[in-house]
């Protein structure tokens, strides 16, 4: 068949193709619910014709090609071929079921998948806050090594016994939420800048979790030797589940991304950065929405001035919970 | 041939061609998307300043929002492209061709972090310039690629012209540069025409001047069928 007779035969199948497209972009981009209004064409097939028109232009596009019909044609058929591609395999379903299953047990799963960088990490982050706070005690001044005079200062009188709330100067509702944004803002953009700081064999990952561990620790130790250890602990015995773990989470990503550019066994960096990648990316996820809940938690309750064995006793139960969720959830999808 | 197309096979069997943009659009894309996210910050802040505290939490919130999640959502959600590379005509996709997803659209945008140390995209841009695929480090990990999409446009037809049946039979590679060169004609000077006609005496030989060129594209209208 000559392409002269080939584009005439073809020609009303490939418009209602494109009009097809063009109609389901509108729709796209206008979302349901304003439909029915004039001014928003018929579609030209039914959408259930979709896949096998899309078929037969890819095949007619393998025709062109082999029976050397003009550069133009082939090309007008490559477009209509990739529109429909991405029509076609783009379909996302089930995006409110993925997440509901992640959170219900993915994310437990994928974290004891993880559970050697995990620890890596902990040791990390946790081995310095415990050395920083031996050293402030053996040596108050320590502390000087990490932070400024006025920032100790500053500190001592946030956790202070005459303070109006705990861990901050003032408190009142607005400033409650003008520290949520803060925690979320801050927080959160730690842990992404950890967890992407893998990508430089894991180096900034790891000064990033020896670096919060030491300040922790110092910041702990010297509000201890101060006498405010009361004050401080019933402040961060709340969030510091979810906030110390997704820490930790983070630094388990950007350990396994510095390790795939490091150590990518029999694999290329590429495609062992690639396996990294996929394995963790539902951790980060997994992580930022711990650091939400606790952000919730340090902004609303942690401040409150209430009892401490209150305040030990619901930072334990959410310790307990979140233990018993990372050991025991998801587990009767066989791992 | 030396280029840098990404063939890419689909599951009907067909071969789709990705064409990968390099940092110069990819960066002017950027820069739009940075203006549009500091017009939002803006238009935002003036009234929730307003508010006081609350309104400078709720800020922190946006801001947050829109430095990690902005390009997410629009990858996502809006064909693989943010407004910056929409108005480019780029596109991001899984290097296997098809849309991206949450997955490989969160990876490539938090990994955003890396590709900018140690200052100004520093890393991002050595390996975008390295890469065959001009692909940064986000974009190695998430296995996407930034490509060009064009709009579809209409078929360009070959003039119209008595048919001409050349003497001899024509091998493949011989048709299709008299296609192509049917097909272009439109867009070149009379003289630019004849300079190419001349190249093929062999086809043109029926005389100089005028007559070259118009023997091509009666040859070229031969080989589309467009028989009397």
């Amino acid at each position: 068949m000559k392409q002269e007779q080939f584009e005439q035969h073809n020609e009303a199948s490939w418009q209602d193709f494109e009009e097809w497209l063009k109609w389901r972009h509108k729709r796209h981009a206008k979302r349901p619910g304003k439909d029915g209004k004039k001014g928003f064409a018929k579609a030209p097939f039914p959408s259930r014709e979709l896949p096998e028109r899309y078929r037969i232009i890819c095949l007619q596009l393998a025709l062109a090609r082999d029976r050397d019909y003009t550069q133009a044609l082939v090309e007008h058929l490559h477009r209509l071929a990739q529109l429909g591609h991405d029509v076609l395999y783009g379909a996302q379903s089930g995006f409110t079921r993925r997440v509901l299953q992640y959170a219900a047990g993915g994310f437990a799963t994928d974290v004891r998948a993880n559970a050697k960088w995990v620890l890596a990490s902990a040791l990390l982050f946790f081995g310095p806050m415990l050395a920083a706070m031996l050293a402030v005690h053996l040596w108050p001044d320590f502390a000087y090594l990490m932070l400024s005079p006025e920032q100790v200062a500053k500190f001592e009188s946030m956790y202070g016994n005459d303070s109006r709330a705990l861990g901050r100067v003032a408190r009142d509702a607005s400033t409650d939420f003008h520290m949520f944004g803060f925690y979320v803002y801050n927080n959160v953009s730690i842990a992404f800048r950890c967890f992407a700081g893998g990508l430089t064999a894991g180096v900034l990952t790891v000064f990033y979790l020896i670096y919060n561990g030491l300040s922790i620790g110092v910041v702990a130790a010297r509000l201890g030797e101060a006498g405010l250890a009361e004050n401080f602990y019933s402040f961060v015995v709340g969030h510091s589940t979810f906030e110390l773990g997704a820490i930790v989470l983070s630094g388990a990503a950007g350990l396994k991304l510095g390790a795939a550019i490091l150590a990518p066994h029999r694999m290329s960096r590429g495609v062992a950065l690639r396996q990294a990648g996929r394995s963790i990316i539902g951790m980060v996820c997994g992580l930022a929405v711990m650091l939400f809940a606790a952000a919730l938690t340090e902004a609303f309750w942690s401040p409150l001035k209430l009892g401490l064995p209150i305040k030990l006793t619901v930072g334990g139960v959410l310790c307990a919970l979140s233990l018993a969720y990372f050991t025991l959830a998801g587990r009767r999808d066989g791992t | 041939m030396l280029d840098t197309l990404r063939p890419v096979t689909t599951p009907e069997l067909i071969e789709l061609q990705l064409h990968p943009a390099g940092l110069m659009p990819r960066s002017l894309a950027w820069m739009i998307d940075m203006a549009v996210r500091m017009g939002i910050t803006m238009a935002l802040g003036v009234p929730l300043s307003a508010l006081g505290r609350f309104g400078g939490g709720l800020l922190l919130l946006v801001y947050f929002l829109l430095e990690w999640f902005y390009p997410v959502f629009f990858e996502v959600l809006g064909d693989g492209a943010t407004p910056g590379k929409r108005s480019l005509g780029l596109k991001v996709l899984n290097d296997d061709g098809t849309p991206v997803g949450w997955g490989p659209s969160l990876t490539r945008n938090l990994l955003r972090a890396a590709d900018f140390l140690p200052v100004g995209y520093g890393l991002g841009i050595v390996s975008m310039l390295l890469h065959r695929e001009f692909r940064r480090l986000g974009d190695i990990v998430a296995g996407t690629v930034v490509v060009y999409r064009d709009a579809l446009g209409g078929l360009p037809a070959i003039a119209n012209a008595p048919a001409l049946a050349p003497e001899e039979p024509l091998d493949r590679m011989t048709q299709r540069a008299l296609l192509a060169f049917a097909e272009r004609a439109n867009s070149l000077t009379p003289a630019r025409q004849e300079e190419l006609a001349d190249l093929v005496p062999f086809l043109a030989d029926q005389g100089r001047g005028q007559h070259g060129a118009a023997r091509l594209i009666g040859l070229a209208n031969y080989l589309v069928g467009r028989r009397t």
